[in-house]
C-alpha cells in the first residue's frame, strides 16, 4: 500500500506551539490548479447530490411562484428562501401519475424511484418503496471513491429514512448531531495535511471483516433467491466498511475548505413536548457541509421532518399533520410551517454556499432537490408537486428560474434530469406510469 | 373529482361497509360474511371442552408452512442475546440497525430487509466494544475462555475459545472452516498486539458480526416432501419465541442430542422454558411488539395543555402494559380476554397521579385495584394506548378506533383516499365537543364508509383525554362515550372493554398475532386451517396464553417449512 503523507500540519504544530487553526488553509490552496477549479492531482472538484425532504406539502396558490423563466418572484411560503433566489430553481407544475394508492407515501415513491411503492400498506397499514431511490442511483456512480458512499439524516427523530438502497431497505439516518460527528470527524479522521495514524487495530478490524464477509459468501450459495439478494446487500456492505476503514490509512482528501467542524451538542432535547427542529437542522447543516467539504462522501439525504410529520412547532396549535387537515380557511399556521422549515431549508444552502471551492463554491458543485410527500397536505393530492433544485451541481444545473410545466408532465423527468446532470449516461428513468425516456431541457446547462 | 370519489368509494364498499369483511387479514372477502354464522358454530362446538378437558383429539390439519427465511436480531434480541452470551454486566450498545414493524411486529420487520450500510457499521462499533469489554474483565474472561493459554499466541487455547463461544453465538457447533477462520484472526491479533487475550478480543469481534449471529439462520431439511428445521434451529426458534434470547446450554445440549426433533423431547424443552422466568420477558417482548410500545419514548404532548404530561410518562405507561400482561399470563394464568375488563392494574407514583388512585409508597410500581364502580378499567384505560393512539394537543377517536379494529380485532382498514376533503370544523359552541365535529366531518360516503367502523367505537374513549386522564366535559359540554361495537351497545369505556371482551374475533385475533410472532414472518394463505385451530383450541384453553404459546411451539407450522421461492 502506498504511504505519502505530508506532515505540514505537524510542522505548523511545531512552530506555533499547537495552534494550527487556518494556517494550513494557505498552503492547501495550493494544491488546486491555477484556475482554482480543479485539484492539482489531475482530478475535477467533485460534485455531489443530496435531497433535502419535508413532510406534509404546502399550499399550491401560496408556493407556486408568480412569473417564470429567470424573471420570478419569491412566493409566500418560499419568501425565507430570499438570501438564496439565485441559486435556487422552482420547478411547478410537475405531476406524479402513478396511483395515489398512499397518502404521503405515493408522492415520495414517484419522485425518488419513477415508480410505484412496493408494499401498498401491510394488515397494519405501513407501506415501504419499491426499489433504489435517486440519491442511491446517484451513489453507486460517484459514491465509491470516497469514505461513505452516502450519509444519511434526519431532522426529525426517525428509524427510517425516505433512502432506500433497494426495495423495502430503508437506509436508517442519523438524527442526532453528535452521533453524526462522531462518526465521520470522531476517533481516526484525518484533517488534510495531517499524518494518517496507523493503528495496527485498524487493519486487524479489516481482518475481522474478512472473515465476515466470508461468512456472508459462502452463505449466499445456500439461499433462495429473496435471501440470496439480500445477503448480498449485507455482503456489500461489509466489503464498504472494510474499504472505509482502508480509506483512514490514506491520505485525506486534499480539499482546501476542509477542517473538522466545531463538536455540536450531545443532546437536543424536546422543549415541552417540542422538538428543537431548528437548532438540529443548523447543527446538521453545519456539519453535512464540511462532510462534503472533507469530501468524505458525495452523496446525502436530509429529511427534515418524516412524511406524515406531527411534530408540534413553537407557536402553533396542534401537530403539523393534523393542522394540515384540520385547520380552516387558509390554514395560517400551517403556512407558518411551511415558512419555518424554508427558513431552515435557506440556512442549510447557505452553509452549503458559505464554503468556497475554486472559482465557485460548495453548493456550486451540488445539486440538491427539496421536495415535499404531496402536494396539498388537506387532500393528500400528487398533481402540481412542489419541487425545487438548488445548486449547480457543477455546472450542469440552470440556477435561479422557474420552470413551469405548461402541461403537467411527468414528474419522473426531473429525476431523469438530476441523473443526467450527475454524469449518468441513463436512457430512462422510472417505471409504469412513472416510465419516462428524458427530461426537462430548460433546467438542464 | 366525481370518478375520482366514486372510484373509492368502490373500494372502501370492499373494505369498509362490511365490518365482517375484512376480519382477519388474509382471509378472502367473499367467505367472511358467513364468517358469523361459523363463529357461533365454532364457539358451540368448542364449548363440550369448556371444563377444560381435551376433546377426544383435534384433528390433523393441513398446513402449507411459511417458506424458510433469513431473520435479523431485533434490537431487544440481540441486547438480550449479548448479555446471556457474554455477561449480565456487559453494557450493551444501544446504536444497532433499528427495527421496522412490519405486519405489526419488529421481529416480522426483520425477515423482511438486509442489513443497511449505517448498520453494518454500528454492529462493528458494537462488537468491538462488546469484546473488549469482555476480555478486559478478568471475571467474563474466565467464564468464556476453557484454557490457560500457553502463550501470546496459543493456537489450540483459541480454537477452545472459538469453538465453545461460537458454538453459543451461532446457536450450532461452528463448521471447521469458520473455526478455522475466526482462530485465524485470533492469532494474527494476538502477535500483532502481543496479548493472547486481545486476540481473542478480535475474534468475538468477528463472531458477533457474523450473519450466522446477527440473522437467525433456518434453513431446514427435507423431509417427507417438505423441510423439517433442525434440532438445532429448533433450538432457536423456541429461545426467540419463548424468551427472546439465545438458546441457553441446556437448550443447545437437547438440539446436540437430537432430541428437538421428536414431539416429546420438544414438548419437555417447551414446559421446561415456559416455566422459567425468561418466559416473562418473551411474553412482554410479544406485547411490547404487538401494541408497538417503543413509540412511547418519543410521545409528542404539548405540556401546555397536558400538564401532567413529562419524558417520564411515556416509560411508565409502557411499565404498566407489561407488567399486567405478565400478571394475566404468568402471575394468574387467567383469560386472555380479561386484560380488557380487569380493574387490577399496575402504577407509579406518577401514573397513580394521573388515575387518581392511591400512590404506591415508593419510587416503584405496584399492583392496585381500579375503583370497581369507576370509568377506567382493563387496557383500554391503560395511558399508554390512550397517549399512544391521540394527537399531540388532543384525543383521536379515529386513532383509538384503529387500535381497536386492527390491533385487538386484525381487521384490514385501508389507506384513507387521497382527493379528499378531510378537515374537521373547528371546535366551537355548535360544535363542543369530538362527537359532534366528526358528525359533521362524516357526511362524506367516501369517508364516511372507514370512518364509521372506527370513530364510533374511537368515541367510547373519549372521556380519557389525550394522554390518558379522566375528565366528563369538551369546551364545557358533557362527553357522551357511549355507542355499539359490532351491534354490541357501550354507555362508555369499560362496557367498551367488555365488548372486545366477548368479541367473535378477540381471541383469533390474539391467536394469529402470536402465531405471526411465532414463526417470525408473515403467515400465508395455507396456514388458514392451522391458525382457525389454534384459535379453537385457544377457547378451549379458557384463553390461556401460555397454553397457546405450548400449542404454537408444537405445531406444525412452528416445526415445519418449505423451500423458499
Amino acid at each position: 500500500m502506498k504511504r505519502r503523507w505530508l506532515k505540514r500540519r505537524t510542522l505548523l504544530r511545531g512552530l506555533l506551539g499547537g495552534t494550527s487553526v487556518a494556517v494550513a488553509l494557505p498552503l492547501l490552496e495550493t494544491m488546486l490548479s491555477t484556475n482554482g477549479d480543479a485539484l492539482a492531482g489531475g482530478g475535477g472538484l467533485p460534485t455531489r447530490f443530496g435531497w433535502w425532504f419535508f413532510g406534509n406539502g404546502v399550499h399550491a396558490d401560496k408556493w407556486v411562484p408568480d412569473g417564470q423563466g429567470p424573471s420570478w418572484e419569491l412566493s409566500p411560503e418560499m419568501a425565507a428562501l430570499a438570501s438564496v433566489k439565485d441559486e435556487v430553481t422552482v420547478v411547478s407544475g410537475l405531476k406524479v401519475y402513478l396511483p395515489n394508492t398512499v397518502p404521503h407515501g405515493s408522492g415520495p415513491a414517484g419522485i425518488l424511484t419513477g415508480g410505484p411503492l412496493g408494499v401498498v400498506g401491510d394488515s397494519f397499514g405501513n407501506s415501504s418503496l419499491g426499489g433504489k431511490t435517486l440519491d442511491q442511483i446517484v451513489a453507486d456512480e460517484i459514491g465509491n471513491d470516497t469514505r461513505f458512499k452516502s450519509i444519511e439524516v434526519a431532522v426529525e427523530r426517525s428509524d427510517s429514512s425516505l433512502s432506500y438502497a433497494a426495495s423495502g431497505q430503508t437506509n436508517p439516518p442519523e438524527y442526532s448531531p453528535a452521533a453524526l460527528f462522531e462518526r465521520v470527524f470522531g476517533g481516526s479522521f484525518v484533517e488534510p495535511g495531517d499524518e494518517p495514524i496507523i493503528d495496527p487495530k485498524l487493519s486487524l478490524r479489516r481482518s475481522v471483516l474478512d472473515a465476515v464477509s466470508d461468512d456472508a459468501l459462502s452463505l449466499t450459495k445456500r439461499l433462495g433467491a429473496a435471501d440470496k439478494l439480500r445477503m448480498e446487500q449485507h455482503f456489500d456492505n461489509i466489503r464498504t466498511l472494510e474499504k472505509q476503514l482502508a480509506k483512514l490509512e490514506e491520505d485525506p482528501p486534499s480539499l482546501a475548505a476542509c477542517s473538522k467542524p466545531q463538536q455540536p451538542l450531545d443532546d437536543y432535547p424536546d422543549q415541552n413536548g417540542e422538538p428543537q427542529m431548528s437548532a438540529i437542522s443548523r447543527a446538521m447543516s453545519d456539519l453535512i457541509a464540511m462532510i462534503l467539504a472533507c469530501d468524505q462522501t458525495r452523496v446525502f439525504s436530509v429529511q427534515f421532518s418524516r412524511p406524515v410529520s406531527n411534530v408540534l412547532y413553537p407557536g402553533v396549535s396542534a401537530g403539523h399533520h393534523q393542522l394540515t387537515h384540520d385547520e380552516l380557511g387558509e390554514q395560517p399556521q400551517v403556512q407558518q410551517i411551511i415558512g419555518q422549515t424554508m427558513e431552515e431549508l435557506a440556512y442549510f444552502l447557505n452553509a452549503l454556499r458559505s464554503v468556497d471551492e475554486g472559482v465557485d463554491t460548495l453548493l456550486g458543485n451540488t445539486a440538491v432537490l427539496c421536495f415535499s410527500d404531496c402536494s396539498f397536505g388537506k387532500s393528500h393530492a400528487i398533481d402540481n408537486y412542489p419541487l425545487l433544485v438548488a445548486g449547480g451541481g457543477g455546472g450542469t444545473l440552470n440556477k435561479g428560474i422557474h420552470y413551469k410545466s405548461p402541461a403537467a408532465e411527468n414528474a419522473s423527468k426531473l429525476g431523469f434530469s438530476l441523473l443526467r446532470a450527475m454524469g449518468i449516461a441513463t436512457t430512462e428513468f422510472g417505471s409504469d406510469e412513472g416510465y419516462v425516456t428524458e427530461g426537462i431541457a430548460d433546467i438542464e446547462s | 373529482m366525481e370518478s375520482i370519489i366514486g372510484s373509492h368509494r368502490e373500494r372502501n364498499t370492499l373494505y369498509c361497509t362490511r365490518p365482517g369483511a375484512f376480519v382477519g387479514g388474509s382471509l378472502q372477502v367473499g367467505k367472511v360474511l358467513i364468517g358469523a354464522f361459523f363463529c357461533a358454530l365454532s364457539t358451540a362446538v368448542s364449548c363440550v371442552g369448556e371444563d377444560g378437558e381435551e376433546p377426544v383429539s383435534w384433528p390433523d390439519v393441513a398446513v402449507d408452512p411459511t417458506p424458510v427465511v433469513l431473520k435479523r436480531l431485533t434490537k431487544a434480541q440481540y441486547s438480550n442475546s449479548i448479555l446471556d452470551l457474554v455477561g449480565e454486566d456487559i453494557a450493551v450498545p444501544i446504536s444497532l440497525e433499528p427495527d421496522a414493524a412490519v405486519d405489526g411486529f419488529l421481529v416480522v420487520g426483520g425477515s423482511k430487509s438486509s442489513i443497511s450500510a449505517l448498520g453494518v457499521e454500528r454492529y462493528e462499533t458494537a462488537a468491538h466494544d462488546i469484546a473488549e469489554q469482555a476480555m478486559s474483565s478478568s471475571s467474563i474472561r474466565e467464564a468464556l475462555v476453557p484454557c490457560v493459554p500457553a502463550g501470546d499466541s496459543d493456537a489450540s487455547c483459541s480454537e477452545a475459545f472459538v469453538q465453545s463461544f461460537g458454538r453459543r453465538a451461532f446457536r450450532r457447533p461452528l463448521t471447521d472452516e469458520e473455526t478455522t477462520r475466526y482462530v485465524g484472526v485470533a492469532v494474527e491479533a494476538a502477535n500483532k498486539l502481543g496479548d493472547f487475550h486481545q486476540g481473542l478480543a478480535f475474534a468475538m469481534a468477528g463472531l458477533l458480526q457474523s450473519p450466522h449471529f446477527l440473522f437467525r439462520i433456518e434453513l431446514g431439511e427435507s423431509a417427507d416432501g417438505r423441510l423439517a428445521y433442525t434440532d438445532y434451529e429448533m433450538a432457536t426458534r423456541l429461545s426467540y419465541f419463548l424468551w427472546n434470547t439465545t438458546p441457553d446450554d441446556e437448550l443447545l445440549d437437547a438440539a446436540e442430542a437430537g432430541s428437538l426433533a421428536d414431539e416429546a423431547g420438544l414438548a419437555k424443552q417447551v414446559d421446561r422454558m415456559l416455566a422459567s422466568p425468561k418466559a416473562r420477558e418473551g411474553l412482554r417482548n410479544f406485547f411490547y411488539e404487538r401494541f408497538a410500545l417503543h413509540e412511547l419514548d418519543d410521545l409528542v404532548k404539548d405540556g401546555d395543555i397536558f400538564t401532567s404530561m413529562s419524558a417520564e410518562l411515556g416509560p411508565a405507561a409502557r411499565e404498566e402494559t407489561l407488567s399486567a400482561v405478565e400478571d394475566l399470563v404468568f402471575d394468574r394464568d387467567a383469560d386472555y380476554r380479561t386484560i380488557f375488563t380487569s380493574r387490577k392494574t399496575f402504577v407509579d407514583r406518577r401514573l397513580a397521579s394521573l388515575y387518581d388512585v392511591p400512590a404506591p409508597d415508593l419510587e416503584q410500581f405496584a399492583a392496585t385495584m381500579l375503583p370497581a364502580d369507576g370509568p377506567r378499567a382493563g387496557l383500554l384505560g391503560h395511558a399508554s394506548v390512550l397517549a399512544l393512539h391521540a394527537h399531540s394537543t388532543s384525543t383521536s377517536a379515529t386513532l383509538r378506533g384503529k387500535f381497536i379494529r386492527v390491533v385487538l380485532l386484525c381487521m384490514v382498514i385501508p389507506p384513507p383516499p387521497a382527493d379528499v376533503d378531510t378537515s374537521l370544523p373547528e371546535a366551537n359552541e355548535t360544535f363542543p365537543t369530538l362527537r359532534d365535529r366528526i358528525a359533521q366531518h362524516n357526511n362524506d360516503p367516501a369517508c364516511a364508509s372507514c370512518h364509521s367502523v372506527l370513530d364510533p367505537i374511537g368515541l367510547g374513549l373519549e372521556q380519557f383525554d389525550g394522554i390518558g386522564q379522566f375528565r366528563l366535559d369538551e369546551n364545557d359540554a358533557t362527553i357522551d362515550p357511549s355507542g355499539d361495537l359490532d351491534g354490541v351497545t357501550f354507555a362508555g369505556a369499560v362496557q367498551l372493554g367488555e365488548a372486545i371482551a366477548q368479541h367473535d374475533e378477540v381471541g383469533r385475533c390474539l391467536t394469529r398475532h402470536l402465531y405471526r410472532y411465532a414463526i417470525g414472518t408473515t403467515e400465508t394463505k395455507a396456514e388458514a386451517a392451522l391458525l382457525d385451530q389454534l384459535g379453537e383450541q385457544f377457547e378451549h384453553d379458557g384463553h390461556r396464553i401460555k397454553a397457546l404459546m405450548r400449542r404454537i411451539a408444537l405445531s406444525d407450522g412452528f416445526r415445519f417449512a418449505q423451500e423458499a421461492p
